[in-house]
């Protein structure tokens, strides 16, 4: 008598469609990622703004300011004074100067004079800071030997 | 004599899992890394050195368009002047007015561009940086649909106003 011989079958799922979701799901994530705002604070919370667009080309260089308060976790103000944040330093606005003056110096060396006064100063401001304190950094800025600054603003609408 | 049956049909399988797995570490990677960032923009603004004289082979903008913001002590919008004519105190109504304003300076209300007007805006000190966004924004232009439409270009401070109290 012939014996049939049943090969042992393994159930396998179809992973076909899983992996095409997969695929999806990573391309949704690859794109939404932005990996440019590495000089952005999140302590600074921005005013919005319609008008306000990204630049079509973003700057070879740029110097970025980003001034705020200290706030606890209910965004209610430690100090009634506005900082510069530099990186985990906080700086008060007045005191700023001499690091400006570094930075300036610092992009002297590495690209000319003319480069580093071509360096746009770039301004995160909290919507709340004085506007009489971001004249006087512009003032610093200019005194140390920028000459463009630009104010940054959230794109859209203001919800306050 | 007896025939071998070759299995043809057997199907060649790749192994997925080592693929799966990288996958999902990628699709990880990514979801942990997102942030959700509203994206910003910025405009620029000229600043002509401080008390230097304007320079004597540029002849200066043939209209100066000044606009005054005045504040009250706790930083808040008291006023909003386009050259001496007070424009409220509303936000953001009253820049909605002011942008009307230079809309009909700047472009005649059709939407032009001028290159030859310049705003030179005069907060007080304590101002909050919110309200002069908004002031640079409506000097600067306006959204009609998707498109911007842009008035004026050149937009720089007044000297600083002195701080209340000192």
């Amino acid at each position: 008598m012939k014996i049939k011989h049943s090969k042992a079958a393994v159930a396998e799922a179809d992973m076909t469609p899983m992996i095409d979701m997969t695929f999806q799901l990573i391309a949704f994530f690859m794109i939404v990622s932005n990996f440019e705002q590495t000089q952005a604070d999140e302590r600074v919370k921005l005013p919005a703004d319609q008008l306000a667009r990204p630049p079509l080309a973003p700057r070879e260089k740029e110097v970025v300011l980003n001034i705020g308060f200290l706030r606890n976790d209910k965004g209610v103000k430690l100090n009634p004074d506005a900082f510069v944040f530099y990186g985990d330093e906080t700086i008060r606005v007045q005191d700023y100067r001499p690091r400006l003056a570094r930075e300036f110096e610092i992009l002297k060396r590495q690209a000319g004079e003319e480069k580093a006064r071509e360096t746009t100063v770039t301004i995160r401001a909290d919507g709340d800071v004085p506007t009489g304190q971001i004249q006087e950094l512009i003032k610093m800025g200019q005194e140390v030997g920028f000459l463009k600054f630009a104010l940054k603003a959230k794109a859209g609408e203001d919800e306050g | 004599m007896k025939i071998r049956r070759h299995e043809t049909d057997s199907k060649i399988e790749m192994q997925m899992s080592a693929m799966i797995d990288i996958v999902f570490q990628l699709l990880i990677f990514f979801m942990l890394t997102l942030k959700i960032i509203a994206p910003e923009g910025d405009f620029n603004i000229n600043m002509p050195l401080g008390a230097v004289a304007p320079s004597d082979d540029q002849p200066p903008p043939p209209l100066d368009l000044k606009v005054k913001i005045e504040a009250n002590p706790d930083g808040s919008l008291k006023q909003l002047y386009f050259g001496s004519r007070g424009l409220g105190n509303e936000f953001p109504g009253s820049f909605d007015r002011l942008n009307n304003e230079i809309a009909q300076v700047a472009g005649g209300g059709q939407g032009g561009f001028s290159d030859d007007l310049e705003v030179e805006l005069i907060p007080d000190y304590n101002l909050h940086y919110r309200y002069i966004v908004k002031a640079i924004s409506a000097c600067r232009g306006r959204m009609i649909g998707d498109r911007q439409v842009t008035y004026i270009e050149k937009i720089k401070f007044a000297p600083i106003q002195a701080p209340p109290g000192g």
